[in-house]
């Protein structure tokens, strides 16, 4: 592992084991596209503490699309620079499409010695055998965190290709349907279950040239649902985190799931 | 002869008086029966001169009714499909649900002006609208320029109702009359 490689390892575990990391994002040239021959997008994949400025570019290997049809694809062509990794895609059929940055469900593990914390991506058993005798505070998470968008060209449709897997985001509202100064509702499932109890922030584009970020914090109901009113038209990113105890104690202490979802409002 | 020419314009005079009367009886009726015949809705629709780079706006009107729901697309000037969705409200609630109505609809833009326009008052399907609460949408988009949205309030019913929409940036004052 060169220097390069095992800088962007120990990124990918801080960036995905802590809640207080930097929110990782995609963001799309267009949400809405009318069209009879298709349009091409791009989409800026980052990671960052200013809403939709970039700042480290998150791999985007992964990246898939998920058509109007169901079927899934993959960018055209792609590119990765340091603040900011760019796919480009071309828009062929009507509806909506569903993009997904994921990595699969991992293990993220921590202890400290002399009060340094240090991280691994390793289950609980794992981290026993590798830590030193010394270390404290061993701690394992088994989670899964989603990273996705959606962009419709021309009439929507519920194209949200849920797996039941950990945290996820079922639209309610639309994300074609969000509209500056009108309500909006998304339900949180955590394994394809209505979950309660969800931490959701939701942050408007552009906190670089504010004094105040303006985010809105909101909890699921007991439906598992926030509802939210946008204030402006633009740019939002939303942040859901739930976490529960594990279920095979032996491999985790905790479960985490977790959704970072770009959307816009439109203008009314 | 002409005695018998004189029968026959007579007989003519006598078919055309039957045509004209019977025609009078039918209109008169259809006028009774008629919460159907729909009303007129005049509309005029001043675009304002603007400075510098000027690209002729994109224009829609149509009709929402109680519910919100749109009824009726009165016009559309408008450039190529991928412009649409820059009429973002009338492009989220009316075009991109319905490609058959936008084919069927399309004309081109106007450069500013002022233009008279009337329509009839029925839905998509040419059917009249039923005497009840609408809301007139006009949104005005000029690539590279701004945007405006107005909004009226109206009823249809058996009386003439007249409003004056203020001037935006993109539009002068606005006058639209809805005639029984």
């Amino acid at each position: 592992m060169n220097i390069k490689k095992s800088l962007l390892f120990c990124l990918a575990v801080a960036i995905s084991g802590q809640a207080s990391a930097h929110s990782r994002w995609l963001l799309p040239s267009h949400f809405t596209l009318s069209s009879e021959q298709g349009e091409w997008i791009a989409v800026d994949a980052s990671a960052s503490n200013e809403v939709f400025n970039v700042d480290k570019a998150l791999s985007i290997d992964g990246m898939s699309i998920l058509t109007p049809s169901g079927k899934k694809a993959r960018p055209s062509s792609s590119y990765k620079a340091h603040r900011k990794s760019v796919a480009d895609y071309f828009i062929g059929d009507s509806g909506t499409y569903k993009i997904t940055n994921n990595a699969s469900a991992s293990y993220f593990s921590s202890y400290k010695v002399a009060d340094k914390r240090q991280r691994a991506r390793v289950n609980k058993a794992e981290l026993k055998a590798m830590a030193p005798a010394n270390a404290t505070n061993l701690q394992t998470t088994y989670g899964l965190t989603r990273v996705e968008t959606y962009i419709t060209m021309n009439n929507p449709t519920e194209n949200y290709g849920t797996d039941g897997q950990f945290l996820e985001l079922l639209p309610k509202t639309h994300p074609a349907e969000i509209v500056e100064n009108e309500p909006a509702t998304f339900t949180f499932t955590y394994h394809g279950k209505a979950q309660a109890g969800v931490e959701v922030e939701i942050a408007p584009d552009g906190a670089r040239y504010r004094n105040t970020p303006n985010v809105m914090k909101l909890t699921t109901d007991k439906n598992g649902e926030i509802t939210f009113t946008p204030a402006q038209a633009g740019r939002y990113l939303l942040i859901a985190e739930y976490e529960q105890e594990a279920k095979n104690k032996a491999l985790a202490d905790k479960e985490q799931g977790g959704v970072f979802l770009t959307f816009e409002a439109q203008l009314q | 002869m002409n005695n018998l020419l004189s029968t026959y314009a007579s007989n003519i005079s006598k078919i055309v008086l039957f045509a004209v009367a019977s025609l009078l009886f039918t209109l008169s009726a259809t006028a009774q029966a008629s919460e159907n015949s729909p009303a007129t809705l005049a509309i005029k629709l001043e675009l304002k001169q603007q400075q510098g780079e000027y690209h002729p706006p994109y224009v829609a009107a149509w009709l929402e009714n109680s519910d919100r729901k749109p009824v009726r697309t009165l016009l559309l000037w408008r450039k190529e499909p991928k412009w649409l969705k820059d009429i973002r409200r009338w492009w989220r609630n009316v075009g991109r649900k319905d490609a058959a109505l936008v084919d069927a609809i399309t004309s081109a833009t106007h450069a500013a002006g002022t233009f008279p326009l009337s329509f009839k008052a029925t839905d998509d399907q040419q059917q009249s609208l039923p005497v009840g609460d609408y809301t007139l949408y006009i949104e005005v988009v000029r690539e590279k320029g701004g945007r405006a949205l107005l909004k009226q309030a109206f009823k249809i019913d058996n009386n003439t109702h007249k409003f004056t929409l203020n001037e935006t940036a993109e539009t002068g004052e606005i006058t639209f009359t809805v005639t029984p």
